[in-house]
C-alpha cells in the first residue's frame, strides 16, 4: 500500500494550514500502515513549500507546476491532480478538505477509477485496512467505515487536528508533466461579501448564533427588529465574532421582510448551513433550532441565552445556559465590550 | 442561447427529524426510513428554482428533473415539487440512503441523463445540489460530470448570470464567506448549486396539473438500481455529546452580562 | 382554472371519496368512462387540495371496527402499510387518583374508597379497575389498530398512482366560490403576502378553482365548511356544542417492555373524572397513546398537555411508559355532536362528507371508519350522476348521496348515538349510566338530559374550596406579567405534583413541538389565526385560548392581550371553540378567527 498528500500551493509559495493538517493525517497513517508515504503538490511553484515541509519524512515529493495552476479551476485542477495520482501510483490519497479540492476531488476519484470519501474527520490504520470516520445526514451521524477499492480519496476536513509542524528543509522537488487542458473557464477574481464583517469567518474566536427568536413577538407582543440589529452588529464589532444564523432567521431574511437584512444564506449554520469551528460559540434567542444540536457539533465551548430553563436543547448541549432576555443581556454585554 | 438543464436532486429525510441510524444485513439505514417525511434535497431544491429561472429566461430552454429515490417517496415529495416550476420528470427507483455509494449514485444518474432522449450535449448544464443533506459529501455531481465528459465543473455555486456573448458568469463560495468569480464560455457544464438567491416559487396548481401529467407515467417506468452500501461500516451512531448544563437564573441582565463578556475576554 | 370535482382538504373521508371514485374514472384501455365537462375528451378532472405540508401529518392512533375501509381495501391488514395491526385484545379501565390532586365529586369519591378499600377483592392494581366486560357497543374486536398518518399516505399512494385524481399539499383553501346560493368551487390563499395578509413581494393572488361539485372533506374546522355554515346555518334543532381536544403521541417503550401488537386499552377517571385516554399497541414496541379533554371538562385553565403527562405516569400505565421515548406528538380538535352537529349535507355544487358533516359516532367512540363510508358514499353517487349525465344539483345530490347516507349502516347508528353523551354534563356517574343505557338499548333507552353546554365557571366558581379569590388573583397577575398560561400554577397549587422531567417522554411542552414534530412556517403567507376584537382579548381574564393552545402558538402579551406564532399552530382547532367571547350565537362564531393556513406544526410520524 503506498498513500500520497496532494496539495495546493499558495500564492505566497507556501502551505496553508489545512494542508499541514492533511499532511499530519498522512504522516500518521502511513506510520499506522507502516508504509511510506508522497507529496504531490500542484501551483505556480513547488520548490518553498517543499522546503517548508522538508523535514515531515515524506519519501518523494511531485511537483505539478503550471501558470495556470495558481489559480483553483476545476479543469486544470483535477487534470494535474490525476497526473499526479497516476504518477505516484498511490493506493490511499489524502487532500485536504479546502473548497479547492472539494471542486475536484470526486473527479479524481472517479477518474482514477477510484472511490472518494469528504469531511473525514480522522483516517487510521486498522490492521491493513484503512478505518475513515465520516459524518452523515449533515454533521449528524457518524460513521466508521473501510473500503476494498482503491484508490481510495479521502478529504480530510479542516480544522479535525492539529497542523503538521517541522523545522524546514531542503527537499527536492520530482516534477511530472502535464498536459493543462485549455479549457473554457477564465478565473476573474474574488468577490468579498458586502456585508462586512457579519459572516461566518473561520479565523474569529467565537461564534455568534443569532436564532429567530430575535425577530419574533417580545413579551410586548411586538416584534423588536431594529433593537435586534443594532444589539448583533454592536457585538459582533466589539467581540470581533464571527455571525451565524439559525435556517428560519435566514430564511427570513432571503424573503426580503424587514428582518435582519444583514443576514444571508451564507451565515447559515446547521441543517443546510454551515457546521463551523470556532473556540467558543454563544447562542441567542435560538430556542428549539437546529444552531444546538448541529451547527454546533464543532464548536469547543458553547454558552446560550435563554428564557426557558428547560430549554431541552440547550440542556445538555450547551456549558452554561443563562436564562434571561437576549435583547436585555446583551446590551450589556455591548456596553462592557465597549 | 438555449440550454438543456438537467437537475440531479435526491430526496432526503425532513431535516427537521430525529434521525437514528440502524444497522442492518445491507449496511446501515435509517430508524423508521420508510416513514420519515422526505423532502426534496434542499440545495438540490435551489438548484431545480435557479435552472427553472434560467430556463424561463432563455427562450427555447428545457428542464428536466432526475431523481434517484423509492419510488413511493418519489411520488409523495413530487406532489409538492410538481406545483413550484415546470420540468419533465426522470425517476430511477432506488435506495435515496445517504450511506450509499456515491459512486454507484453517480452511475445511475449519469446512466439516466444519458437516456433522455433528444438531450443536446453542447446545450447541456448539469445542476444540483452542492452537497446533499444525506450522505453531504459533494461528490456526486463531478462523478456525474466526469462520467458525461464535462471538465467545466462548479461547486458551492450562489449565482450564474448569463451573459451578451452567452458566457456565463459564476460566482463559487470559497473560505472566509467569500466567492470564487469565474466566466465560462458556455455549456456543456456542471453546477453545484449552494443557496442562490431565488426564493421558493410559490405554488401553482395549473402548473401542477400540468406536470403530472408527464410525472405519473414516469414514476410508473422508473428503472430500478441497485445502489450498494459504501464499503464496510464498522459503526454508525449518533455521537453522544451531552454536557453538563450550567443553569444560571435568577441573575440581573447585568451580572450575566459580566460573566459572558469575561468568558469572551479569556 | 376550471375542473369537474374539487375536494376540499385530505383526509379519511376524501380519501374514501378518491379511493372509490378514482378506479372508476378511466375505462381499462385508457378512455375515459366518466367524461369530464371542464376539458371535453379527457375523464373527468378531480382535484384536491390540502392545507398540511404533505397528506396524513397530524399524529393519530385510531381503532377501528374498519367496515367501510375494509369494503374498499379487502385486504388492507396485509398491504404492507406500516403500523397497520389486527385488534388482539381490549381492555375498559377505570383508573384510580393516585396522586390526590384530581378534582372528583362526593359520589365519586365514595366509589374510588370502596374500591380502595376493597383492594384487589374488588381487582384494583397498579391504582386501577379492569372493567370485566366491555358493552359490545364499544367493542373493537376483528377490528384494526392503525396510524391514521400511515394509511392516509398510503391511500394517497394508491390514489395518485392511477394518475387520473391529483392530490395538491401544501394548498390551503381561502374560501368556497359562490355563484348566488349555488358553490362555484374554491379560492387557493394568496401567496407572498405580509402577516396581515397584504400583498408583499412576490405576492400571487390566490387562485380561483371553478368546480361543478366542490366535496367539503376538511374536518371539523376546515375553512369551506364553516363558511358553508355561516351563509347557510344548521339545519333546524341542529347544534354543534360537543367537542374534544385529542392529544397524542407515539411513544417507542423502553428496551425489554413489549405489548402484543394490537393491544387496546381506553381508560376514564384520571387524571380528571372527564378526560378519556388510549393506548394502542401498533408494534411490539410502538404505542399510540393521548387523551381527549372534552369540551364538558369545566376548567377555564383546561390544558391537555400537563395532563397527559400525569396520565401517561398513572401506575397501571407507568409500568410500561416509564423509560420509553417520545417518537411523534401532535393534537387534533373533534367534533362529538355527531348527527346532532350536521350540516347541511348538500346543496347546488356541493356535498359534505367526514367528520365535518357530523359522521363521528360519539357513542361507539369512533369516527375514522365513518368519516371513509361518507366518502365512500359520496362517491357512489358521483359515479351514478355522472354515468346518468345529470347535473350536482342540490335535489340531484339529495337523491344520490343523501338518501345513500340515510339508508347505511352509518347514520342508523349515528341515530342511537344522539346524545348519548348528554349525562357527562352532570358529571362521570351520570354519564357512564346514560351511555350504557343508550347503547345497550340500541337507543330505546336515553337519560333525559340537557342540550347545550352550561357556559364555563369562573376561575373563582371552579376554584372554590380550594383556592381562595386572593390566591387566585395573584396567578392571574403573575402569568399575565410573565406572559405565561395559567394552568401550570394553578394545578401545582392544587396538588399535581411536578413532571419528573426525563428527557425522552416527560419532556417540556416546548420540546414535545420540537421532538415530536416539525415546526416551520412558510414566509409569504397570512396569519391564519386572527382576534376579530383585539379589545377583547386586552381584557379577557383567563385567556382559555393560551390554555387551551396544544402547540404553545398562541401566547398572553400582558396588556396588550394575546400573540399568535403560527410555526407553532398545529391547527387543532381548540382556540376557535374554547374561547369565551361569542359574536354570534347562532353560528357559534367566537372571537378567533380561525382560517386555512400552511406549514405550523406537523407531527414527526403519523
Amino acid at each position: 500500500m503506498s498513500i500520497l498528500l496532494l496539495a495546493h500551493v499558495d500564492t505566497d509559495g507556501s502551505l496553508a494550514k489545512p494542508a499541514l493538517e492533511a499532511l499530519g493525517a498522512a504522516k500518521e497513517l502511513a506510520a499506522g500502515l507502516s508504509v511510506p508515504f508522497d507529496v504531490g503538490l500542484v501551483g505556480g511553484t513547488a520548490d518553498a513549500a517543499a522546503v517548508q515541509i522538508g523535514s515531515c519524512g515524506a519519501a518523494q515529493v511531485f511537483g505539478v507546476c503550471a501558470p495556470e495552476l495558481t489559480e483553483a479551476r476545476y479543469g486544470t485542477d483535477a487534470a494535474a491532480a490525476e497526473a499526479v495520482a497516476r504518477v505516484s501510483g498511490a493506493d490511499i490519497i489524502l487532500v485536504p478538505g479546502t473548497s479547492r479540492w472539494m471542486r475536484v476531488v470526486a473527479g479524481v476519484a472517479q477518474r482514477l477509477g477510484g472511490r472518494v470519501d469528504t469531511h473525514v474527520t480522522e483516517c487510521a490504520a486498522a490492521g491493513a485496512e484503512v478505518s475513515v470516520t465520516r459524518w452523515y445526514y449533515k454533521q449528524r451521524i457518524e460513521g466508521v467505515l473501510t473500503r476494498q477499492e482503491r484508490p481510495l480519496v479521502l478529504a480530510i476536513e479542516p480544522g479535525t487536528r492539529a497542523p503538521w509542524a517541522g523545522a524546514p528543509s531542503a527537499m527536492a522537488v520530482t516534477p511530472v508533466d502535464v498536459v493543462v487542458p485549455a479549457g473554457r473557464t477564465r478565473v476573474v477574481g474574488v468577490r468579498a461579501p458586502a456585508s462586512g464583517e457579519a459572516t461566518v469567518r473561520p479565523d474569529a474566536e467565537l461564534l455568534l448564533v443569532a436564532g429567530a427568536g430575535w425577530t419574533k413577538k417580545q413579551a410586548d407582543g411586538a416584534p423588536h427588529v431594529a433593537d435586534a440589529e443594532r444589539l448583533i452588529l454592536a457585538f459582533l464589532a466589539g467581540a470581533r465574532a464571527s455571525l451565524g444564523g439559525s435556517k428560519s432567521l435566514v430564511d427570513q431574511s432571503g424573503d426580503g421582510q424587514a428582518v435582519l437584512p444583514f443576514m444571508t444564506h451564507v451565515n447559515q449554520v446547521g441543517q443546510t448551513g454551515a457546521s463551523p469551528r470556532h473556540r467558543k460559540g454563544l447562542a441567542t434567542c435560538c430556542h428549539g433550532e437546529e444552531p444546538h444540536v448541529v451547527g454546533w457539533r464543532f464548536i469547543g465551548e458553547r454558552r446560550a441565552v435563554n428564557l426557558n430553563p428547560n430549554c431541552g436543547w440547550a440542556q445538555g448541549k450547551a456549558d452554561v445556559l443563562y436564562v434571561a432576555d437576549a435583547f436585555e443581556v446583551m446590551a450589556k454585554v455591548n456596553e462592557l465590550l465597549g | 442561447m438555449s440550454y438543456h438543464v438537467v437537475v440531479c436532486a435526491g430526496i432526503v429525510p425532513d431535516p427537521l427529524q430525529s434521525l437514528e441510524p440502524v444497522t442492518g444485513p445491507a449496511g446501515p439505514a435509517l430508524k423508521n426510513e420508510a416513514m420519515l417525511p422526505a423532502v426534496l434535497d434542499p440545495w438540490a431544491g435551489h438548484a431545480l428554482f435557479e435552472a427553472a429561472n434560467l430556463v424561463k429566461q432563455q427562450a427555447g430552454s428545457k428542464l428536466w428533473l432526475v431523481s434517484l429515490g423509492p419510488k413511493a417517496k418519489l411520488q409523495q415529495v413530487m406532489m409538492k415539487v410538481a406545483q413550484k416550476v415546470p420540468f419533465e420528470f426522470v425517476a430511477i427507483d432506488g435506495s435515496a440512503s445517504g450511506f450509499t455509494d456515491s459512486a454507484a449514485v453517480a452511475e445511475a444518474l449519469a446512466g439516466a441523463i444519458t437516456a433522455i432522449p433528444g438531450l443536446d450535449q453542447n446545450r447541456l448544464l448539469v445542476f444540483g445540489g452542492w452537497e446533499s443533506a444525506s450522505r453531504a459529501a459533494g461528490a456526486t455531481l463531478q462523478m456525474v460530470g466526469e462520467r458525461l465528459g464535462i471538465s467545466e465543473q462548479f461547486q458551492g455555486v450562489d449565482s450564474l448570470t448569463v451573459g451578451a456573448d452567452d458566457a456565463f458568469e459564476i460566482l463559487e463560495r470559497i473560505e472566509g464567506g467569500r466567492h470564487q468569480v469565474s466566466v465560462c464560455a458556455g455549456p456543456p457544464a456542471v453546477v453545484g448549486w449552494a443557496t442562490g438567491s431565488l426564493r421558493e416559487p410559490a405554488n401553482n396548481p395549473q402548473l401542477g396539473m400540468t406536470n403530472m401529467r408527464s410525472l405519473m407515467p414516469a414514476l410508473q417506468k422508473a428503472a430500478p438500481a441497485a445502489i450498494p452500501s459504501a464499503g464496510t461500516f464498522a459503526r454508525v451512531a449518533v455521537p453522544s455529546q451531552r454536557r453538563e448544563t450550567r443553569i444560571v437564573k435568577d441573575w440581573t441582565p447585568e451580572a450575566i452580562a459580566k460573566d459572558i463578556a469575561e468568558w469572551i475576554r479569556q | 382554472m376550471d375542473v369537474d370535482i374539487v375536494c376540499a382538504g385530505f383526509g379519511p373521508a376524501t380519501g374514501g371519496f378518491l379511493a372509490t371514485l378514482g378506479p372508476a374514472l378511466v375505462q381499462p384501455d385508457g378512455t375515459p368512462r366518466l367524461e369530464s365537462r371542464a376539458v371535453p375528451g379527457l375523464p373527468l378532472q378531480v382535484l384536491c387540495f390540502e392545507r398540511a405540508d404533505e397528506v396524513g401529518v397530524g399524529v393519530s392512533g385510531v381503532v377501528t371496527r374498519a367496515r367501510g375501509i375494509r369494503a374498499t381495501f379487502p385486504e388492507i391488514a396485509s398491504a404492507g402499510i406500516p403500523l397497520v395491526t389486527p385488534v388482539t385484545s381490549e381492555e375498559l379501565v377505570y383508573l384510580l387518583d393516585p396522586v390526590g390532586a384530581s378534582r372528583r365529586s362526593r359520589p365519586l369519591r365514595m366509589v374510588d374508597a370502596m374500591l380502595s378499600g376493597a383492594g384487589r377483592l374488588a381487582g384494583v392494581k397498579h391504582h386501577a379497575v379492569q372493567l370485566p366486560y366491555i358493552p359490545a357497543f364499544l367493542q373493537k374486536h376483528g377490528g384494526l389498530a392503525f396510524s391514521l398518518g400511515q394509511f392516509s399516505q398510503w391511500v394517497a399512494g394508491q390514489v395518485m398512482a392511477s394518475g387520473a385524481v391529483q392530490i395538491w399539499p401544501a394548498s390551503p383553501i381561502a374560501e368556497a366560490l359562490f355563484e348566488g346560493d349555488r358553490v362555484a368551487g374554491v379560492r387557493l390563499v394568496d401567496q407572498g403576502t405580509d402577516l396581515r395578509g397584504q400583498p408583499a413581494e412576490g405576492f400571487a393572488p390566490g387562485m380561483d378553482v371553478h368546480a361543478d361539485l366542490t366535496v367539503v372533506g376538511d374536518g371539523p374546522v376546515g375553512t369551506v365548511g364553516r363558511m358553508l355554515d355561516a351563509r347557510f346555518g344548521l339545519p333546524e334543532g341542529h347544534v354543534r356544542d360537543e367537542w374534544a381536544l385529542g392529544m397524542k403521541m407515539v411513544v417507542d417503550l423502553r428496551e425489554g417492555v413489549e405489548l402484543k401488537p394490537g393491544t387496546v386499552l381506553h381508560t376514564f377517571g384520571y387524571p380528571e373524572p372527564e378526560i378519556f385516554g388510549f393506548l394502542y399497541a401498533l408494534s411490539e414496541r410502538t404505542v399510540s397513546v393521548g387523551i381527549f379533554v372534552p369540551s364538558w371538562f369545566q376548567s377555564p385553565v383546561r390544558t391537555a398537555y400537563r395532563y397527559l403527562q400525569h396520565w401517561m405516569q398513572h401506575p397501571y400505565l407507568w409500568r410500561w411508559l416509564e423509560g420509553g421515548t417520545l417518537r411523534s406528538w401532535g393534537a387534533k380538535s373533534l367534533q362529538e355532536s355527531g348527527r346532532r352537529g350536521e350540516p347541511h349535507l348538500a346543496g347546488d355544487g356541493y356535498a359534505r362528507i367526514g367528520e365535518g358533516s357530523g359522521s363521528t359516532n360519539a357513542l361507539t367512540g369512533s369516527g375514522v371508519d365513518e368519516a371513509w363510508t361518507t366518502g365512500v358514499l359520496l362517491a357512489e353517487a358521483v359515479i351514478e350522476l355522472c354515468a346518468a349525465g345529470d347535473p350536482f344539483t342540490q335535489a340531484n345530490i339529495d337523491r344520490a348521496y343523501v338518501a345513500r347516507r340515510r339508508a347505511s349502516w352509518l347514520d342508523a347508528e349515528l341515530r342511537i348515538a344522539e346524545g348519548a353523551r348528554d349525562g357527562f354534563d352532570r358529571g362521570l356517574l351520570w354519564g357512564l349510566v346514560g351511555m350504557g343505557l343508550t347503547g345497550l338499548t340500541n337507543g330505546w333507552l336515553r337519560l333525559p338530559a340537557r342540550r347545550h353546554a352550561k357556559p364555563r365557571p369562573s376561575l373563582e366558581a371552579y376554584y372554590r374550596g380550594r383556592l381562595t379569590p386572593e390566591e387566585i388573583e395573584t396567578i392571574v397577575a403573575a402569568a399575565r406579567d410573565a406572559g405565561t398560561a395559567m394552568h401550570d400554577a394553578f394545578m401545582d397549587r392544587c396538588g399535581w405534583p411536578a413532571v419528573p422531567l426525563d428527557g425522552r417522554l416527560l419532556i417540556t411542552h416546548q420540546d414535545a413541538l420540537l421532538l415530536g414534530g416539525k415546526v416551520q412556517a412558510a414566509a409569504g403567507y397570512a396569519d391564519h389565526v386572527q382576534f376579530t376584537s383585539s379589545g377583547q382579548c386586552r381584557v379577557c381574564r383567563t385567556r382559555v385560548c393560551v390554555e387551551m393552545c396544544s402547540g404553545q402558538a398562541i401566547t398572553s402579551a400582558g396588556d396588550h392581550g394575546v400573540a399568535f406564532d403560527r410555526e407553532k399552530c398545529i391547527h387543532c382547532g381548540a382556540c376557535l371553540w374554547n374561547c369565551d367571547f361569542t359574536l354570534d350565537e347562532a353560528s357559534g362564531r367566537t372571537n378567533v378567527e380561525f382560517r386555512a393556513g400552511a406549514g405550523g406544526l406537523h407531527s414527526t410520524e403519523n
